[in-house]
């Protein structure tokens, strides 16, 4: 079954819905699908982990700079102006993509390996990969999309 | 605490008149907590001007979606391991020796929510004694809760909460996002629709009766009268188990309270008021 | 009691700490299992892991078999928590030793559940 077709974007909302819900807000309602019309990430910063399918994906993360320190520190649990550090978001934002790259892997029918996280302003994916599917959402309002690509 | 006083008062008179389950004062913090994923989901701007929308409307689907997130638990697998050791231990054992006719054991699962409990008694008893022929009654007064106990499927976060690793791999598989229990082990259980005000279940005694963190509900008057119902369902010999943590309830003179290990079991005292 | 946390991710190793932490472990920390075994060997001792499946150098399948490997370590409690969410995984890790295993995400109270089912924890129910 090839990645496309065992993970879609429903499944990709679900998971993060999950995940989120339990590790970062701690309740649900706080991630959403985006409402619709134009979504523009301004600033953006790119968490993924690749994933070791026949041909390989890749599960990534994407959002503006300051939706990912704010991720970090619901993440870390910490109030909302505790200073978090490039470190910091560099970290929590790759685990982020770590939690949800494992959990849609489990949707596959076969056990392959994924890669360790990696975190940049600078997409991965523009050169060569091909988008196969994504989910675009809005966490507290702010947009956040999760792309699944075949690279 | 954010919600008035008013609010409180009129949520609690709803919930014990449908359910019987009375919500103390201290109890506040969970009417918010339970009410506030509702209120946000609608659109509302607190718990105070959702709950004044159901004063003036006669009883409808809204009033029953309240009284369910009130009287739904945190449920959780084996929620109290002790129990489990008791009923595998000692109350199975104490049954099968006394067997005169071999016929199936009959347990039920009072308060059972979306399945957790009967479940992981299957389990229990599926591993700790396969050659038993098990039949399992559960029941709850929530259709949503016994919609999910029927299926049967549970998503991760519920499946990290409290089964074990062990269990997780013997009894059940992926399905999608989710894990889907064993055939094996959802036959073993019938769910059901049940007040516990009400008659009891038909089909004949039980030889266990599960009745765990479901009398910290009520007030001490209804407890009785479930306590009363169930010791009429309960099979001579049978054992009444509650929470670990209910130990301090007073079940009154018709149970003899037996220790276990660290536990207790209640079985009928045949000398004691009804 | 003495928890060690083993997880290349920071963030991770913190968020597990503090859950310990909460529930009254002293916890020391470890970026993957080579580090922790270091520690091992070096004598320190604790009474119950969490170890993370994907880190470098060692990761945490190798060092729950190394750790089961030694009769000194016996006493150790070895929880999984990981993001390997297929069954043949936990079977996996369950085969190379560990006790128990918990799938990210997770919660707090999924943490202390399984602690609770391996009896680390005191025994008090609280609703």
């Amino acid at each position: 079954m090839s990645i496309t077709i065992a993970v879609d974007a429903r499944h990709i909302t679900a998971i993060a819905t999950e995940v989120f819900a339990a590790m970062i807000d701690r309740e649900t309602g706080l991630l959403t699908p985006w409402p619709g019309g134009p979504m523009t990430v301004a600033d953006p910063l790119h968490a993924w982990v690749d994933l070791c399918t026949v041909p390989a994906s890749r599960l990534q993360l994407t959002t503006d700079a300051v939706t990912a320190a704010d991720l970090t520190r619901a993440f870390l649990t910490l109030g909302e102006a505790e200073p978090v550090t490039e470190a910091d978001v560099v970290d929590a934002f790759g685990e982020l993509a770590n939690v949800l790259g494992g959990s849609i892997k489990a949707l596959l029918p076969e056990h392959v390996a994924h890669t360790l996280p990696e975190v940049s302003r600078q997409s991965p994916s523009d050169a060569g990969a091909v988008r196969l599917n994504e989910a675009r959402l809005a966490w507290r309002g702010r947009p956040l999309v999760i792309s699944l690509w075949r690279i | 605490m954010t919600i008035s006083a008013g609010t409180f008062t009129f949520v609690a008179d709803l919930v014990r008149r449908r359910s019987g389950v009375q919500l103390t004062d201290d109890k506040e913090y969970l009417v918010e907590a339970r009410l506030q994923p509702i209120v946000r989901q609608i659109g509302l701007s607190g718990v105070d001007e959702y709950v004044d929308t159901l004063r003036t409307v006669p009883y409808g689907a809204e009033h029953d979606r309240v009284v369910e997130a009130l009287t739904t638990n945190e449920t959780s697998w084996f929620r109290d391991f002790t129990t489990f050791q008791i009923l595998i231990g000692h109350t199975v054992p104490a049954l099968v020796h006394d067997r005169r006719v071999s016929r199936p054991l009959r347990v039920w699962s009072a308060g059972c929510s979306t399945g957790q409990e009967p479940y992981s008694i299957a389990m229990a008893l599926l591993d700790a004694a396969p050659g038993l022929t098990v039949e399992i009654t559960a029941t709850d007064i929530s259709q949503e809760a016994l919609r999910r106990g029927r299926a049967g499927r549970y998503s991760q976060l519920e499946i990290n909460r409290g089964l074990p690793a062990a269990m997780l791999v013997r009894h059940f598989t992926r399905a999608g996002t989710e894990w889907e229990l064993s055939e094996e082990v959802r036959s073993k259980v019938t769910f059901s629709r049940h007040n516990l005000l009400d008659t009891p279940p038909p089909g004949g005694s039980f030889d266990i009766i599960f009745l765990c963190y479901v009398l910290i509900y009520f007030g001490p008057e209804t407890r009785r009268e479930v306590l009363c119902r169930v010791r009429s369902v309960l099979a001579p010999g049978g054992f009444l188990l509650l929470g670990a943590a209910e130990s301090v309830i007073d079940v009154g003179d018709g149970w003899d309270r037996v220790p276990v290990g660290r536990g207790h079991v209640y079985q009928v005292n045949a000398r004691g008021a009804a | 009691m003495r928890a060690l946390v083993v997880d290349d991710s920071r963030t991770m190793r913190r968020i597990v700490a503090d859950i310990l932490g909460d529930l009254g472990f002293d916890t020391s920390q470890a970026g993957n299992g080579r580090e922790a075994l270091d520690m091992l060997e070096a004598g320190q001792t604790f009474d119950v892991a969490c170890i993370d499946w994907n880190m470098p150098v060692m990761d945490g399948l190798e060092f729950i078999a190394a750790v089961r490997a030694q009769h000194e370590w016996s006493g150790l409690t070895l929880i999984m928590v990981t993001t390997e969410g297929e069954r043949d995984q936990v079977v996996r890790a369950l085969a190379a030793g560990a006790h128990e295993y918990l799938m990210k995400p997770f919660t707090p109270d999924a943490l202390a559940s399984k602690l609770g089912l391996l009896g680390l924890l005191p025994v008090e129910e609280s609703l």
